[in-house]
């Protein structure tokens, strides 16, 4: 990891384009409703905007144009998303789909897979959740027990999962399994595509502490699904997450979850700010724009092809504790009352409450930083 | 970066070895003070990617020498600290993990500790950051000619970012090092007094979280982040 230097940013057009366009097009089409869904707003679900946005050309930017997709460069697409999270855009319905879902399809799934569900992904209509997580199978992913045997009918499931963000409006699920029988830990693990209409799944909520339904339950009762739902190579199951983890774990989306909060306590401090509240404001600042020039330098190697597998993991470490400590810091110094009802506060209290979730979702901080020292030759 | 970028470091590494015992004679007479000069007017022509590839390895192997003064005027000085100060992370850093894969007790090297692991990664990132702010803030400086009131914004939010570093850097260091890391003798310290003495140079935390802060307070919410995106990618 030594001699880290910035990968230059340089996405191909006319960027200013491409930011001024989106902006004007957000000034129409972003609900303007309630202020905490831009909280956090990854995980607001909202399929009317997702279906327009798609219809406006963003999302699926970068798959072909032969699957409903964009052709577009992965760093045109980086700018959108960071714009849509900094606006506090509510793309949860697609978020998964469109971030690694689609990618993962594009690069491993079959011709077939890729027509059934590139385009509906890029349209802003189809959507997907993770299958990692089991009771049993938290940070030890390779403790996995799901299994799926081949038959000659297709692949019967049986096993659980949980903590499945969104499994409740998706109309698929990639799901890690174990499809030989007898094998342990991270061998003998496949991807497969899973329908969430087929016969003997039930989906059902875990309500989070904020009171939201965003997760689920979901249970394989002999579900049985097409050969044809494998994807990629049958075994290779372990290898085709952890490169999947690559695209999850460096977003925007790792550093800007509680920006809206920041937006209000600027926009609540005014041109003259008291001053504790100024250097709170400068020190918020000096971070974000150092965790923008991590994330981006970190897509910039991803986009040229490389595994960017530690530079990212620091991006989601740096971002995470930003984002989560913003809402505390914020708190340790605004006046006002746990029930007020001005922006600022409703925003404070919202992911105060959402706050503890950055840390876990996509890896916790500890397996984050056990993958940090692994690059450094520690592990 | 100029072309000549990598012998200009080759030379940088060679020449400050010997400063380290001769004071700053060498550097002067080697022409690092004509870095940043135009080739016109008889200089190396050199940029601020330059500039920060050279004052890493100064903060590193000649953190007492005025090196920094040597290349650039008074105005630069806070963005010059922060290359000293990433290339002094750095080097923690280095001994860092060298020393927890040497030393061991309980019969294992201290590096296979969970618990130095996780610290060490938490240094790591404070280093990459400060190293990623050093080279976004020579992108700017250079994007804009070298001017640095085109640069305020890039330069307040890189010091304060490394100022906030420099407590995370030096306690973890030290922490993993013991009692050899507190010796005269050991080197760990030639980076860790220079880091402390840098936290509090060309601006504090205070002044600079003051100064962006207030700055940041006449774009408003929306417009920190419209300008931000306006000065880089
Ligand atoms: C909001 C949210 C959304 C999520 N969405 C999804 C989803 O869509 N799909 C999905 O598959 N999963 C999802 N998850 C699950 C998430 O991936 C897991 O929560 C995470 O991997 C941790 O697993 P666990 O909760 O079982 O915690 P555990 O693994 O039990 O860990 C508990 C604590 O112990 C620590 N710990 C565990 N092992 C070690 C070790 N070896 N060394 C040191 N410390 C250790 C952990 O770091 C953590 O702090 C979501 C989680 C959240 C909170």
């Amino acid at each position: 990891m030594q001699g880290f230097a910035l990968y230059p940013f340089d996405p191909p057009g006319d960027i200013a384009a491409l930011r001024a366009d989106l902006r004007a097009w957000l000034a129409v089409n972003q609900p303007q409703g309630d202020v905490v869904a831009r909280a956090n707003c990854w995980a607001s679900f909202d399929p009317d905007f997702s279906r327009a946005l798609g219809a406006a050309g963003y999302i699926g930017m970068t798959l072909p144009a032969q699957y409903g997709g964009g052709d577009q460069h992965p760093l045109e697409r980086y700018v959108v998303i960071e714009e849509l999270l900094a606006a506090g855009a509510p793309v949860g319905a697609h978020w998964i789909a469109d971030r690694q879902t689609g990618p993962l399809i594009l690069r491993y799934g079959s011709e077939e897979q890729r027509q059934r569900y590139l385009p509906g992904i890029a349209a802003g209509e189809l959507y997907a959740c993770i299958g990692l997580s089991e009771p049993g199978a938290g940070s030890d992913l390779a403790a996995v027990r799901t299994t799926a045997r081949e038959t000659a009918e297709g692949w019967r499931i049986n096993g659980q999962k949980i903590w499945t963000t969104g499994a409740h409006f998706s109309h698929i699920m990639l799901a890690l399994v174990r499809t030989e029988e007898g094998s342990e830990r991270n061998a003998g693990l496949s991807q497969l595509l899973i329908d969430l209409d087929t016969p003997g799944i039930t989906i059902r909520p875990i309500i989070d502490m904020a009171g939201h339904h965003d997760f689920n339950e979901v249970f394989f009762d002999d579900v049985l699904v097409p050969h044809g739902a494998l994807v990629g190579e049958r075994g290779q199951g372990w290898k085709q997450v952890t490169a999947e983890l690559g695209l999850e774990r460096s977003g925007p989306e790792r550093y800007l979850s509680s920006h809206a909060l920041l937006v209000a306590l600027i926009d609540a401090a005014g041109a003259e700010p008291d001053p504790a509240i100024a250097a709170l404001i400068g020190e918020l600042t000096a971070e974000m724009w150092t965790l923008r020039q991590l994330s981006m330098s970190t897509a910039a190697k991803l986009a040229a092809g490389e595994d960017p597998m530690v530079e990212a993991s620091v991006v989601k470490e740096l971002g995470n504790a930003f984002e989560q400590d913003m809402p505390r810091r914020v708190q340790a110094i605004v006046t006002g009352g746990w029930d007020d009802e001005d922006d600022l506060a409703k925003l404070l209290r919202a992911l105060l409450i959402a706050s503890p979730s950055f840390s876990l979702r996509g890896g916790t901080r500890e397996v984050i930083r056990g993958i940090i020292a692994r690059g450094l030759g520690l592990r | 970066m100029s072309a000549a970028h990598d012998m200009l470091c080759d030379t940088a590494r060679a020449v400050f070895a010997e400063a380290a015992t001769a004071g700053i004679a060498p550097v002067e007479e080697a022409g690092f003070g004509l870095l940043l000069v135009p080739e016109e007017d008889g200089g190396f022509g050199g940029d601020w990617g330059d500039a920060n590839a050279v004052l890493q390895i100064a903060g590193v192997v000649v953190p007492d020498l005025p090196v920094a003064e040597l290349i650039a005027g008074e105005a630069y000085q806070p963005a010059a600290t922060v290359s000293l100060m990433a290339g002094a992370m750095g080097q923690a850093l280095v001994l860092s993990i060298e020393h927890v894969n040497t030393r061991q007790q309980f019969g294992r090297p201290l590096g296979k500790f969970q618990a130095v692991q996780q610290s060490l990664a938490v240094m790591a990132c404070e280093v990459r950051a400060v190293e990623a702010a050093a080279a976004a803030l020579a992108t700017r400086l250079d994007a804009m000619s070298l001017d640095p009131s085109a640069a305020d914004f890039e330069i307040a939010a890189a010091k304060l970012r490394a100022n906030r570093a420099v407590g995370v850097v030096t306690a973890i260091a030290h922490q993993v090092h013991g009692a050899i890391g507190f010796t005269e003798e050991y080197d760990l310290h030639r980076v860790t007094v220079p880091l402390m003495r840098w936290r509090g140079a060309h601006g504090n935390d205070a002044y600079w979280a003051a100064r962006l802060g207030r700055q940041v307070a006449t774009l408003g919410g929306r417009g920190l982040w419209e300008a931000m995106t306006a000065r880089g990618a």
